[in-house]
């Protein structure tokens, strides 16, 4: 028995759930908007006017996303009014700051990276209303700027990155089974998250009608690799839990098989295949199912953890 | 141990770890104690008498007993071994299991409710000389004993104290000093346990003959010159309808062991309660009066003083001091209303009628004759058969229930199971209940007498809140108010209450000046005043205390109401029941400044024998005490259990009384021989030997004798009190009852406290693996347990600690439950003493709730 | 740890250990805290342990193994009061995100109820699942090795309160040398299962509470080689980074590929 299973249960449950499902879709939303963002900026400028909608999109959803993230994460403390402690010292008024350990980097990280994102946020804001005054600023222009926006989205990514690719490493700097059994979570939960993220952009395209064509193609291309790649991770991760991945045979690997694996990542998969130069409705009905099996994996990962403690002299869970 | 005493368990851990004692444990379950010991040996409960005498025939027989000088030379000298018992004593070998001279009981006292089946006549026991008894007084015997009609009715009026006492002298009994007569004590214990032998303790109490072995190698390895062995036993012992029997067999084996009076050896009885042991030295117990002198009686020959001490009095050892010890007592009582003329106020002193203990008190509760009842600290609600009990209750005229709760008993008349069934409506009972709360153990001042003999006083830390008041204020005030209430009586039954000294209020001037720590509660006794009075003064002169209870005497010049307490408190100021000066860890030897105990600050009574007769000590190792000749006195580790003076080669005085008529290698100087009796030849009235009986309820047949059960046990033949024929099918095993650390007694102090509850939150009953498989019950599922009596619930917990007995080719199952619960508290529970019955042993009426059967379903 | 101070600690001989839960009383008596659902929960039905667990409001459990063998031949009761440990390399400290959790000046691990928020990492990373969220203060609990009783000069109230001396407290220099000669002690009464358990630097760099036990940690609940979560740290962040350079490169590559594509095909409708 893993020594992961003498332990107790931090009950990071739906709040935190949430958190990695939505976190990870802002911070890869950022990204991919940004990605198009520098793209079409080295493009002639008449190039795909019609991706800025696609883009200023996602950097709302960045900034929701992150926003809504802080908020959860924030009630899921049991002391909520004191979450400032995480960045300061309440004794001494001195920031805190612990680069060895996840959660602290982390909660600097969520606030820088929607510092990026509310900035994007608000010169995308600046761009579709040119009517609202305040917008018109001055600094706000500014961030419009090539130079300036560029700098945002490139630093922004790189939080988003850290954003999508830091929850996994949190859960395995950790002695909780399953988390702390293999160091190949933070890949998945990173690989989950940039699916999610990119699924999230092409129902925003579908939504609003927005985005060039060959950037939904190109959406959709990314997305059925990532997918690819998460299978190949998830397998891998399972393979390097040993003896822990028995935990799975329950109820929760029937939910990892059918609702992850089979709804989340084959489904899409067959159905991006299928219709290659589909409709944009038929990629939704394929990011709609990646983020289904993105919000399932999170379920998965940390319900099927949180069941198992140390309880009298023995070990109880699946 | 472990289990109830567990702050005292720390001292045989200490043993074992840092001096290397190895530990036993003998019972029908494995506890916590079990878990610490290195041999635990089960037997089935109701057993061990015949685990004792297994152990008494396999020292008898064994080659180290009868090869080894120390033994021989200590039964010899120490015990009544040698003492020569009369012919016409025939043991249970020869009457299939009872002794000769048992009779039809016949109530010649008219009281209804003794409960006696059967009575011995014991003059056949008695020691071969003049066929006279040499016995001495104890509680409980309904019958004046034999022997005595010569001394009796021949009490002048002025004849003195030490006259009567003198009169009872006799002259010493034949002895057999090679032990080979077949009348000699030792014979006559070695045939009545010839056929104690492994195989039959394996067949009845179901421990495996190995184990019961290792068991005897090992007591018997660990005693002699240079190693002795302890007893430790409590209610399991003692809650049998042979229970007295119990621990007389244990002192028979420690005897044989030449383990009495030395350190490590002896016999520890564990007490249920803080305090219990106070409470039969200073007695709220019917049968005796202070200092275990047997209460006067209407029953038997104690017309007068005289009368008294001609019938109790026993002319040799400490008791010869008896007149001095009643006086003073009887003066502490009616002061200076107490004069020679009228012995004392001898007449003035109440004096029983009967059987006036628990159970028969309850009976007659149920058949309406009594009217009223004042419950201190007590919980007869939960108590044994308690349907039955609880029926007495109802028919009170009043109750009054001084407890720190609403317990079980202040409630029942709303709140107990059978209202709640709606068989009983609260409109129907009659009784008036009064509530008092009690102030708890550190908002009052006081003493703990201990399982060690030792008095511990405690000082008080707080007031106690609003309306709750100590047992001695209650006590105090309830006095006060009597003695009011009957100044104006003419009536001559009134006349010793209206003479009973009352005089504990506090001194005006401790009042005015309180010391810190006094009580500011009005109407507190003066605690040291109570103290005062126990330890005894020179009548008239209250601060000259008494040093010692050889400064009692008989023609009233002291005052002493617990001739066995005198000398804690020995001058003003010195209280040394207070004084709590710990030993350094190295000092060898008793602990003298920690409390004090009783007598005189001895902690190991007869400790003489902890010397060989020429008072060396038997070794270097276990030395104790020890006659130093220089200095021609007793010297040691410890307080002499002797007169200090007296040298070992020291002869008996002949014609003396009192100590002088004991020599110096006499250890036990409170028997009149001088001797541990192997042989009981008065004292005990279920027999002079230990003798295996069934409990009254049992699986099964007595495989020792055809005598099943005890031939003179107590039995209440109520309706509500139905028994379980031998062998009943419809209640096939064993239960017995104990309890748990987390918890106290029916719960009134632990099961309102919600740390002490979430530790055992739920009643259970604990059952085999085997048992619960037979009926299908899995752990955490409801059970109902039921007896003739009564059935309750409560949960399974099933574990491999309970086992089945196999005994003589038969699986006899046994299950066990904590009696902690009630209807009461933060959590609660079925009452488990509605299973059990009304029987008791007949010397002390002590009931049998560890032993009795029951049937078990799942619910 | 401050200078001239000397590591303190609890070292628990289980061999003495009757059970008896003052430990468990003595530390919810001083440090006040409340009884699961008041006092009235459903027994457990797991020998005669219905703590369970340690907990934000269960700061010391005595555990109870039962091992019988059928036909009673052999059998034992294995009794431990379990307790936060004390670690020399404290888990819970290390991943703690608001420095709520420090080291004393007796090298005991205290949790600040003051600075705690209740983020639950070190409830996570602890190995031998000691801390709790206590219900009434809404932040993470656990020992505090009576803290507040040592600065008085005390000891602690389960230590006091234990009548066997199962648990001892002191210096750890010395509960080491009192906890070896114990083990040969009971090495030479023929007990060989005896051992210590974190009292060398093997787990966490040493548990100043450490334990001597007579059968494998597993059997009481305990971890067989308790790690550092940081443990993963390393290995974790760079199959993350790793991945993030490869998924932000793929989705660089894909947008050139696009972009490649395109002027392709607009090459094909120039013509």
């Amino acid at each position: 028995m893993s020594d992961t299973f003498f332990t107790a249960s931090p009950h990071w449950t739906w709040y935190i759930i949430l958190y990695f499902f939505i976190g990870g879709i802002a911070g890869t939303a950022f990204l991919l908007s940004s990605l198009l963002h520098l793209s079409n900026l080295t493009a002639r400028p008449s190039d795909h006017p019609t991706d800025r909608p696609l883009i200023h999109l996602g950097y709302y959803a960045a900034f929701i996303g992150v926003a809504f993230s802080g908020f959860v994460l924030t009630i899921d403390l049991e002391r909520p009014l004191r979450f400032w402690h995480m960045l300061i010292q309440n004794h001494t008024g001195v920031p805190m700051f612990k680069p060895w350990v996840p959660m602290s980097v982390g909660v600097w990280g969520v606030l820088l990276f929607g510092l990026f994102a509310f900035l994007a946020a608000l010169a995308s804001l600046s761009e579709e209303r040119p009517s609202w005054r305040q917008l018109q600023s001055a600094p706000i222009r500014f961030l419009r700027h090539r130079g300036p926006s560029a700098v945002i989205a490139v630093l922004g990514s790189i939080f988003g990155l850290f954003l999508a690719g830091y929850t996994g490493v949190l859960l395995a700097v950790t002695n909780r089974p399953v988390w702390a059994d293999s160091s190949l979570l933070g890949l998945l939960f990173l690989v989950s998250a940039v699916s999610t993220g990119a699924a999230t952009m092409i129902l925003l395209a579908a939504w609003r009608r927005a985005g060039h064509p060959a950037s939904i193609r190109w959406l959709s291309w990314f997305d059925h690799r990532v997918l690819l790649l998460e299978l190949l991770v998830l397998l891998i991760f399972l393979v390097s839990l040993g003896s822990v991945a028995r935990v799975f045979l329950s109820w929760w690997g029937v939910l990892l098989l059918v609702g992850v694996v089979g709804v989340g990542i084959v489904a899409p998969l067959v159905l991006q295949r299928t219709h290659r130069a589909g409709s944009l409705r038929h990629h939704a009905r394929a990011a709609m199912l990646v983020l289904l099996g993105g919000f399932l994996l999170r379920v998965v990962v940390l319900l099927s953890s949180n069941q198992i403690q140390v309880l009298g002299s023995g070990v109880v869970g699946p | 141990m472990a289990e109830c005493h567990p702050v005292a368990f720390r001292w045989p851990m200490k043993a074992k770890t840092e001096n290397g004692a190895k530990l036993i444990h003998i019972d029908p379950r494995f506890t916590r104690t079990s878990a610490m010991c290195d041999i635990y040996a089960p037997a089935r409960a109701g057993s061990d008498i015949a685990f004792l005498g297994g152990l008494i025939n396999y020292v008898l027989n064994s080659e180290r007993w009868n090869s080894d000088p120390f033994f021989r030379e200590y039964v010899v000298n120490y015990t009544n071994a040698a003492t020569i018992i009369r012919k016409d004593f025939r043991d249970a070998e020869d009457l299939n299991g009872v002794f000769s001279g048992l009779m039809e009981y016949q109530n010649k006292a008219g009281w209804p409710y003794d409960g006696f089946v059967g009575t011995y006549q014991t003059d056949s026991w008695q020691y071969s000389s003049h066929g006279e008894e040499q016995g001495e007084p104890r509680g409980g015997e309904e019958s004046s004993s034999p022997g005595r009609t010569q001394a009796q009715g021949k009490t002048g009026k002025k004849q003195s104290f030490e006259s009567v006492i003198r009169s009872l002298l006799k002259p010493p009994p034949e002895r057999d000093e090679t032990l080979k007569n077949p009348r000699c004590v030792l014979q006559v214990v070695k045939r009545h346990f010839s056929r104690y032998t492994p195989e039959m303790v394996e067949q009845v109490t179901g421990c495996p003959r190995e184990t019961f072995l290792k068991v005897a190698e090992t007591v018997l390895a660990n005693s002699g010159r240079d190693r002795t062995t302890g007893w430790v036993y409590a209610v399991g012992w003692t809650q049998h309808t042979n229970g007295p029997q119990v621990i007389g067999c244990c002192a028979l084996l420690q005897l044989l062991l030449g383990n009495m009076g030395r350190p490590g050896g002896g016999i520890m009885a564990l007490r249920g309660h803080a305090s219990i042991q106070g409470s039969t030295d200073v007695p709220t117990l019917y049968h005796s009066i202070h200092g275990y002198m047997p209460a006067m009686s209407a029953l038997k020959d104690h017309q007068t003083l005289r009368d008294y001490l001609a019938t109790e009095g026993v002319p040799t050892g400490v008791w010869g001091g008896m007149p001095k010890y009643l006086v003073s007592y009887l003066k502490s009582m009616y002061g200076s209303a107490a004069t020679p003329d009228n012995d004392f106020g001898y007449d003035w002193h109440p004096k029983i009628s009967g059987d006036h203990s628990h159970m028969p008190m309850f009976v007659a509760m149920a058949d309406k004759r009594v009217k009223g009842m004042i419950c201190v600290g007590q919980n007869p609600a939960t108590s044994l058969n308690s349907a039955l009990e609880r029926q007495g209750m109802r028919n009170l005229e009043w109750l009054v229930v001084k407890d720190n709760f609403l317990t079980e008993s202040a409630t029942y008349w709303h709140r107990a199971p059978e209202v709640e069934r709606g068989e009983i409506k609260p409109e129907d009972i009659p009784t008036e209940v009064f509530f008092f709360p009690s102030a708890q153990v550190a908002e009052t001042e006081g003493s703990f007498t201990n399982t060690q003999r030792m008095l511990q006083w405690h000082f008080k830390a707080a007031d106690p809140p609003g309306q709750c008041r100590s047992d001695l204020w209650f006590t105090h005030q309830l006095a006060l108010r009597l003695k009011s209430l009957y100044a104006e009586s003419n009536l001559p039954r009134d006349e010793g209450f209206k003479k009973l000294v009352w005089e504990f209020d506090p001194d005006p001037i401790r009042t005015a000046f309180p010391l810190p720590g006094t009580s500011s509660i009005a109407g507190e006794p003066d605690a040291q005043k109570v103290l005062r009075e126990i330890n005894g003064y020179r009548t008239g002169l209250p601060d000259q205390h008494l040093a010692g209870y050889d400064e009692l005497k008989d023609d009233g010049s002291t005052t002493c109401a617990s001739w066995i307490y005198c000398g804690v408190f020995p001058a003003p100021g010195q209280n040394l029941a207070a004084v709590r000066i710990a030993s350094p860890p190295e000092a060898r030897g008793a602990l003298l400044t920690w409390g004090w105990t009783w007598p005189a600050n001895r902690r190991v009574i007869y400790n003489r024998a902890s010397a060989d007769p020429a008072g060396r000590p038997w070794s270097e190792r276990k030395k104790w005490i020890w006659w130093d000749p220089s200095q021609k006195k007793w010297m040691g580790h410890d307080v002499p259990d002797f007169p200090v003076t007296k040298p070992p080669d020291a002869p008996a005085k002949p014609g003396a009384i009192g100590l002088d008529a004991l020599s110096g290698k006499d250890p036990f100087i409170l028997k009149a021989d001088g001797v541990g009796w192997l042989f009981n030849p008065a004292g005990l009235l279920d027999g002079p030997l230990p003798t295996h009986y069934e409990p009254i309820e049992s699986p099964v047949r007595n495989a020792l004798y055809r005598q099943q059960a005890s031939p003179v046990l107590k039995y209440w033949n109520h309706e509500g009190n139905p028994l379980a024929p031998v062998q009943d099918p419809r209640f096939p095993y064993v239960i017995t009852t104990y309890r748990l650390t987390e918890h106290y007694l029916a719960g009134a102090m632990s099961r309102w406290n919600p740390w002490l509850t979430e530790l055992m939150p739920e009643l259970f009953i604990e059952l085999s693996p085997e048992l619960a498989q037979e009926k299908g019950i899995h752990n955490t599922d409801w059970v109902r347990i039921s007896t003739p009596r009564a059935e309750i619930r409560a949960k399974a917990l099933v574990t491999r600690r309970l086992r089945p007995f196999r005994m003589g080719g038969k699986v006899v199952h046994q299950v066990g439950m904590p009696w902690h619960w009630g209807w009461e508290g933060v959590v609660t529970g079925d009452v488990v003493n509605t299973l059990s019955s009304l029987v008791g042993d007949p010397n002390v009426s002590i009931h049998e709730g560890k032993a009795f059967v029951c049937n078990v379903e799942k619910a | 740890m401050a200078s001239g101070a000397e590591p303190m600690g609890f070292y628990t001989d289980t061999t003495v250990c009757i059970g008896c839960k003052a430990c468990e009383v003595a530390c919810k008596e001083w440090n006040q805290l409340p009884a699961t659902e008041g006092g009235a929960h459903e027994m457990s039905g797991d020998s005669y342990d219905n703590t369970r667990r340690l907990d934000g409001i269960h700061w010391r459990h005595v555990k109870f193994i039962e091992q019988f063998s059928e036909d009673r031949s052999d059998g034992r009761w294995l009794m431990m009061s379990d307790v936060c440990k004390h670690c020399v390399n404290a888990p819970c400290l290390e991943v703690c995100p608001t420095g709520a959790i420090i080291r004393t000046e007796f090298d005991t691990v205290v949790i600040q109820s003051d600075t705690c928020n209740g983020c639950r990492a070190c409830i996570g990373a602890c190995p031998f699942g000691v801390i709790g969220i206590n219900d009434v203060s809404n932040v993470a609990q656990k020992c505090t090795l009576c803290y507040d009783r040592l600065q008085a000069g005390m000891e602690p109230a389960c230590s006091q309160a234990c009548p066997t001396d199962s648990i001892r407290f002191g210096p750890i220099r010395e509960l080491k040398q009192m906890a070896e000669a114990r083990v040969t002690q009971l090495h030479q009464l023929g007990e060989k299962r005896a051992h210590l358990y974190g009292a060398d630097e093997k787990f966490l760099g040493g548990l100043n509470s450490f334990y001597l036990l007579v059968d494998q940690p597993e059997v009481y609940g305990l971890p067989r080689s308790p790690k550092m979560p940081t443990r993963n740290l390393i290995p974790s962040s760079l199959w993350s980074t790793a991945g993030a350079a490869l998924l932000a490169l793929l989705g660089m590559v894909g947008l050139r590929k696009r972009r490649m594509d395109e002027r392709a095909a607009e090459a094909d409708t120039d013509v």
